[in-house]
């Protein structure tokens, strides 16, 4: 070896490297996102665990299933879980299939019209379908002469359906745009008819997207607590009889264990779903995209869209009920047009909800943004073998059924918690703690919003180039310096994206926090609950109406505030999500 | 400058936020406490319930002899006690929401404390008082049936007190041990809408048997007992006109095939059947006129011949509530006639307890219905294993 | 470019530990780098020692996966080396973040901030160390001038053009006046022509500002135009350090050989050793050829044969001692594959006449020039 040796090399003695200290910036930044799920998640699901191994509640949970009425619930859980599934898939696919396949008229409208359920209030649809379809319903009986009972199974699907479509729907409608024309021009060159390419290249390629959008549409539809409760009838699902145990019974032991029921199936799809969204896509490796689309031709093309457009007229009509329903007496009874439910609702109890949930809405969503940034920071860029981990518990807070967590909640922050008699954590849920339980609910607002940031900000970040932020600390930026100037405004479209679904989920959440409202601390939704509890529909439509209105509001200022101006740039290279409000496919695969 | 404008959002956002959190207990704290006014309200303690118990005997109940034991304490007690003065007062209130709030607004004009309250089931309350035993969330439980209360008292969550104005209310109606004072009764009835019960070509029912009729398959709902005061008061009544638990458990079995729905709450039936979506419901008549004066026209109320059974909308005091002395002002309130005479003004139209208050001229007339004895004593406690055996033999029943 | 200011001035707090002499040797001791991999601990870097002086341009040069990338990750403090040492001048730089080191790195895909103007960009690192504006102002309209970017300075990086994308890389790391420049592969996503041009350029500003740089390419061409001296890696392990010239006449493995410019190797006979020089039988003839050191004590030894050191002549079947596989006209010069005795050869001829090459069976003679062959150990 030609050595020029300088003089000091001799002297110079191998050491051990020295591990270099991260800025604490970085250690606290990524200390505290950790610990909020930890104690926001974690902790009370352990509690759960741990109080159906008491005395009490073991007896109750290894009897479970020898009552023919629990395996009942536990069965028309499941099922309901997966006809959900099938059919969401099914009217996903065909209005993803509709904007990418058809050459139709109207486009456009169809597909906002069929993002128009992403912000749906709990009880908005199924109130709307009882006064729709119900068995005196306005179309049902009142126009058709039909006298169905939509109570049930074939209710509960269809609404549930509506409700949660339109994020699969995102999903797929990203991979179908991504899929390479050149696929389909090559299956063409080689023989293949417009149906035999959709049949065996179409399809084929898109069956991740079926499976994961499956298994999502699985834990919402067995999560959901606000319309079993209305429309369930007598079909008894795991989540509404977890909350009559509770609210009814004060049974928390059984309502445990209809928690962990609830839970197992839920955290296994979850994980399943994970899988198979995180496996690479084959439609996403094709690169840039060549040739352009073609469109199907003939007749084919009116069936689906026929579909499209009733399915699509059917979210309108239900939309207009909600807002007929406001401003009516008792609407499909009596139609006299009135104003008391809006000012009853803009009255006392009704305006404090408002503007507790706006207001703890308003705290948890930048924080749960923030957190899910730096979360997804952490999980991209900066972890090594404990990603997998943090990833999956930053994911969890919507793989939980919302009742489930809600309990824990009760479970755990109730009381102090104690170790070793010394209070580690003081209880901050319920009525008489500080600030009167509104930690509790915003933290529960927090908790399930930072997955829809988490999974935007991973989404962007994969796509942003370490380099870029390399570049940063190599022109002598600290890691808290780079995140801020670089790593956010290159993220911000994610940011949006995030904010805007952990917002709009907030404020439409009620499973989870119906347990924790307290006389000072009101949600919205919990009101509604009550309403319809009450019958009086007219007041929940009123505050349905409200509530669209705040988070359209909202979601326009965080646009204002977050958005824009600084888009112009990202966009060529590194804008990994379009600038809409709407979720990326990314995103949206996973909410 | 992008970049900048990030941070500054956030922080703004927070500030916002924070500073809007701030804002309501900053107000509160400022609001003056005004000198209470129970003792005008007591005056009338000395009067005789005699107008009451005339009406109540129309309704053929064999009421027992008011103890004179219960009478309360001079009415000074309670006025020297409020001089301690809790800014704040936290209701549990078992009605419907505009009932809760038109009382607690009510009260917290009258008396300057600064009054909330959540709506909660006598189920969800008993539950939330224990969860929180050792350090009470709520002062005051007002309305919903008394059963719960005695359920509550048994397991001490809510303590005894005798307000000086409870003297006043006829002693069946309220706890012989001053652990709860009745506020309200409300009459169990079918709440049925005319033109489905023409469609399906029946009549107004007006006994027990007639809704087991195979014309009302699928047209007739109740609440589950295991969720609501209401059905669990049709549960023991049917204990009562049957005469044993197992009569009544048979009877529901019976009843199950007509059953379109056990809902959650209690008043849920009642708005089904305005809406026309089943024939009749079982619930609260005062109920059921709530809906008819809000729009749902077609609804009419009957009572069973063979006797049905009542509430007595309760109110006590929350074992070591943090703010005793504004609950018992409370409590001396509502039981005044100024006070029920509010809830007519939000279309509630139980039958007060204080025999001072005007009755609504739309509230059921006791005279019109039979009632039975209903030993809420025996109810509460049976309510437990009684309410097991609905939901294992006849609600979860799979049909 | 001068009048930059130092990376170091004064009035930042961020490097004040680092080195403040504005160039000074780099001295790697014993560095190892351990991944963690599918089938146990994979050793990217192994046992490397390397001294840089100050002002020299140093390339890394080696196939892909032989851990130069690594290597320079190191230097700059992406990666934390698994054990090994690091020193600037005297001072053990390990412990330093990447972000305090005085060094700046210039990116395969330039990792321009798509969010900033080309001004933004270059001044980015300045404004971390909060110099003044007028200061910035001034140094960054410098840089833009020194790397012909004129005018450009307000359009955002996806306006540019490739070239233009690496002169904002090259002004932005230039700018800050670090001690070490660090290149990564900063031309492969160039096309051919503009990437002679920028390694010309990049080779003056480096002679002319003397920043001590530190080159990680795979081609070996540009390895050549640019260095000083280069390494070459392989498998986590140098091979060898020299001059261009060094590696290219007198490389000590054959993998350095064969990295380098084409290489023939022939199997030959050693009649006879004498220190740095070797008689050998090859071609039926006995020849003098330079000879590595390790060559005599190695057992097995080839001879590496240059292409332009072969001479091919067109004889007839009976002289000939092989005969061509192919030839291919190149403009300035021609390469004939060749199939002899001692194998299949490459051999290079300088001009050559387009419609007088040789066709692919003709019998002709190999010779070879003795001075620029090299006996190696194998």
């Amino acid at each position: 070896m030609a050595q020029r040796t300088s003089v000091l090399v001799d002297s110079l003695e191998v050491v051990a490297p020295t591990k270099r200290k991260r800025s604490w910036g970085l250690r606290l930044g990524g200390l505290v996102p950790v610990s909020v799920l930890l104690v926001g998640l974690l902790f009370p699901l352990f509690r759960i665990f741990v109080h159906v191994l008491d005395d009490e509640t073991w007896p109750k949970l290894t009897g479970f299933f020898s009552q023919e009425v629990n395996r009942q619930t536990v069965f028309h859980t499941m099922e309901l879980g997966v006809l959900v599934g099938f059919f969401g898939v099914v009217v996903a696919f065909l209005f993803a299939y509709v904007q990418t396949q058809l050459d139709v008229p109207g486009k456009r409208i169809l597909h906002l019209i069929a993002l128009l359920p992403i912000v749906s209030p709990p009880f908005a649809v199924a109130t709307a379908v009882i006064v729709l379809f119900g068995r005196n319903g306005m179309l049902s009986s009142q126009l058709l002469g039909i006298t169905h009972d939509i109570y049930g199974l074939d209710g509960l699907t269809l609404v549930l359906v509506l409700s949660f479509f339109p994020v699969v729907y995102m999903n797929l409608l990203g991979m179908m745009q991504r899929l390479d024309p050149a696929l389909v021009e090559a299956a063409k060159n080689l023989g293949a008819g417009q149906f035999t390419v959709l049949r065996t290249v179409t399809l084929p390629l898109l069956v991740p997207g079926f499976a994961s959008g499956f298994l999502l549409l699985f834990v919402e539809a067995i999560a959901d607590l606000a319309n079993p409760l209305v429309l369930g009838g007598n079909y008894t699902v795991l989540s509404s009889r977890a909350y009559i145990a509770i609210t009814g019974e004060y049974d928390l032991g059984t309502g445990a264990i209809l928690s962990l029921m609830l839970v197992v199936p839920a955290l296994s799809v979850f994980l399943l779903q994970r899988v198979i969204s995180n496996r690479k896509s084959v439609v996403t490796v094709t690169g840039k995209p060549s040739g352009s689309p073609q469109y199907l031709t003939g007749w084919a093309k009116w069936p689906p869209y026929v579909v499209g457009v009733a399915i699509c007229t059917l979210i309108v009509t239900i939309y207009a009920t909600v807002i007929a329903g406001a401003f009516t007496r008792v609407l499909g009874v009596n139609n006299e047009f009135t104003l008391d439910h809006a000012r009853y609702i803009f009255s006392g109890v009704g305006s404090e909800a408002m503007f507790d949930t706006l207001r703890l809405a308003l705290i948890a969503t930048p924080i749960a943004g923030l957190l899910g940034m730096v979360l997804s920071w952490m999980i991209v860029r900066k972890l090594g073998r404990s990603r997998g981990a943090v990833d999956f518990l930053s994911m969890m807070g919507i793989g939980i059924p919302g009742t489930v967590l809600g309990i824990a909640f009760l479970l755990s922050f109730r009381n102090p918690t104690k170790l070793f008699g010394v209070t580690v954590l003081p209880a901050f849920a319920g009525g008489s703690t500080f600030l009167s339980g509104s930690l509790a609910i915003g933290l529960m607002f927090l908790i399930r919003s930072v997955p829809a940031s988490v999974r935007s900000g991973v989404g962007a970040l994969q796509q942003i180039h370490p380099s870029i932020e390399e570049a940063s600390t190599s022109l002598g930026a600290t890691d808290t310096v780079t995140f801020r100037r670089v790593t956010i405004p290159l993220i911000r479209p994610a940011l949006i994206s995030g904010l805007s679904f952990g917002f709009a989920r907030s404020m439409t959440t009620l499973s989870p926090i119906v347990f924790l409202v307290t006389p000072d601390t009101k949600i919205m939704t919990s009101q509604i609950l009550g309403e319809v509890d009450g019958g009086r529909f007219g007041n929940a439509f009123a505050f349905c109406c409200v509530l669209i209105v705040f988070v359209a509001v909202v979601l326009g200022l965080i646009r204002l505030i977050v958005g824009d101006g600084a888009l112009r740039r990202t966009k060529k290279r590194t804008s990994p999500t379009p600038k809409k409000l709407v979720p990326t496919p990314q995103t949206a695969g996973q909410i | 400058m992008s970049a900048r404008i990030l941070p500054i959002a956030f922080t703004a956002v927070l500030v916002t936020a924070v500073s809007l959190t701030a804002i309501p207990s900053a107000s509160s704290a400022q609001k003056k406490v005004v000198t209470p006014k129970a003792g005008a309200a007591c005056k009338k303690s000395g009067q005789t319930s005699a107008g009451l118990v005339c009406a109540l005997d129309a309704g053929k109940l064999k009421w027992q002899a008011a103890p004179t034991s219960t009478v309360a304490a001079p009415t000074t007690a309670a006025t020297t006690k409020e001089e301690g003065g809790d800014k704040k007062l936290v209701v549990a209130c078992g009605a419907q929401e505009d009932w809760c709030q038109a009382l607690t607004k009510a009260f917290e004009k009258k008396s300057g404390i600064k009054t909330s309250f959540v709506r909660l089931s006598s189920g969800e309350t008993v539950a939330r008082l224990g969860a929180s035993k050792s350090n009470p969330e709520f002062d005051v439980w007002h309305g919903g049936p008394s059963d719960g209360f005695e359920v509550a008292g048994r397991n001490g969550l809510i303590e005894p007190y005798v307000s000086p104005n409870a003297a006043v209310i006829p002693a069946s109606y309220k706890s012989p041990t001053g652990m709860w004072t009745g506020v309200y009764i409300g009459v169990l009835g079918f709440c049925s809408n005319t033109s489905t019960l023409r469609k399906i070509n029946a009549s107004i029912p007006r006994s027990w048997n007639e809704i087991l009729s195979p014309k009302f398959k699928g047209q007739f709902a109740m609440s589950h007992p295991s969720t609501s005061g209401t059905a669990y008061t049709a549960l023991w009544t049917m204990t009562q006109v049957y005469g044993s638990e197992d009569a009544a458990i048979d009877y529901f079995k019976s009843l199950n095939p007509n059953v379109f729905q056990y809902t959650k709450s209690g008043i849920t039936p009642g708005q089904m059947a305005g809406r026309g979506e089943i024939a009749t419901g079982l619930i609260f008549s005062h109920d059921c006129l709530k809906f008819r004066e809000e729009g749902l026209s077609d609804l009419v109320v009957s009572f069973p011949g063979e006797g049905t059974g009542y509430e007595i909308g309760g109110l006590g005091m929350i074992k070591n509530a943090k703010n005793q002395s504004a609950a018992k002002q409370y409590i001396d309130w509502a039981l005044t006639a100024e006070a029920q005479e509010i809830p007519p003004t939000v279309r509630s139209y139980q039958i007060p307890t204080n025999p001072n208050a005007k009755v609504s001229d739309r509230a059921v007339k006791l005279s019109d219905v039979k009632l039975i004895n209903y030993d809420d004593q025996k109810a509460g406690a049976a309510k437990s294993a009684l309410t097991k055996r609905f939901d294992a033999e006849v609600a979860n029943a799979p049909r | 470019m001068t009048q930059l200011p130092a990376k170091q001035s004064s009035n930042q707090s961020t490097n004040q530990s680092a080195a403040t002499r504005s160039s000074q040797d780099l001295h790697l001791r014993g560095i190892v780098k351990e991944f963690p991999g599918s089938t146990g601990v994979v050793r990217a870097v192994d046992s490397v020692d390397l001294d840089i002086e100050a002002g020299e341009f140093l390339t890394l040069l080696g196939p892909s996966g032989c851990g130069k990338t690594t290597m320079l990750r190191m230097i700059a403090g992406f990666e934390d080396p698994t054990s090994g040492s690091i020193f600037l001048g005297d001072q053990n730089i390990g412990a330093l973040p990447a972000n305090r080191r005085p060094m700046a790195m210039v990116f395969q895909n330039y990792a321009l901030f798509p969010h900033l103007s080309v001004a933004g960009n270059v001044s980015y690192g300045l404004k971390i160390q909060k110099r003044s504006k007028p200061e910035i102002a001034e140094s960054v309209e410098m840089a833009l001038m020194t790397m012909n970017l004129n005018g450009l300075a307000d359009r955002d990086p996806h306006q540019l053009s490739g070239g233009q994308q690496q002169r904002v890389a090259l002004a932005r790391a230039m700018v800050m006046k670090p001690d070490v420049l660090l290149f990564d592969e900063p031309l492969s996503n160039l096309d051919a022509k503009l990437r002679v041009h920028m390694r010309n350029e990049i080779r003056d500003l480096q002679q002319r500002m003397g920043i001590t740089s530190i080159y990680v390419t795979h081609d070996q061409e540009e390895a050549m135009a640019l260095s000083d001296r280069i390494v070459v890696m392989n498998k986590g392990r140098v091979e060898q350090v020299g001059t261009p010239g060094e590696l290219y006449l007198t490389p000590s493995t054959v993998f350095v050989a064969d990295f380098l410019g084409t290489a023939n190797f022939l199997d030959v006979r050693v009649e006879s050793f004498g220190g740095d020089w070797a008689k050998v039988s090859v071609f039926g003839e006995t020849k003098e050829v330079r000879a590595h050191p390790d060559a005599q004590s190695s057992a097995q030894r080839v001879l590496m044969v240059r292409p332009e050191a072969l001479t091919v002549a067109a004889v007839d079947e009976a002289t000939a001692n092989a005969t061509v596989l192919s030839a291919s006209y190149l403009g300035a010069r021609a390469e004939l594959r060749l199939e002899s005795q001692e194998g299949e050869l490459i051999a290079v001829t300088s001009d050559p006449e387009p419609d007088q090459m040789p066709r692919a069976g003709d019998p002709v003679l190999v010779s070879f020039d003795g001075a620029r062959t090299y006996l190696l150990p194998n």
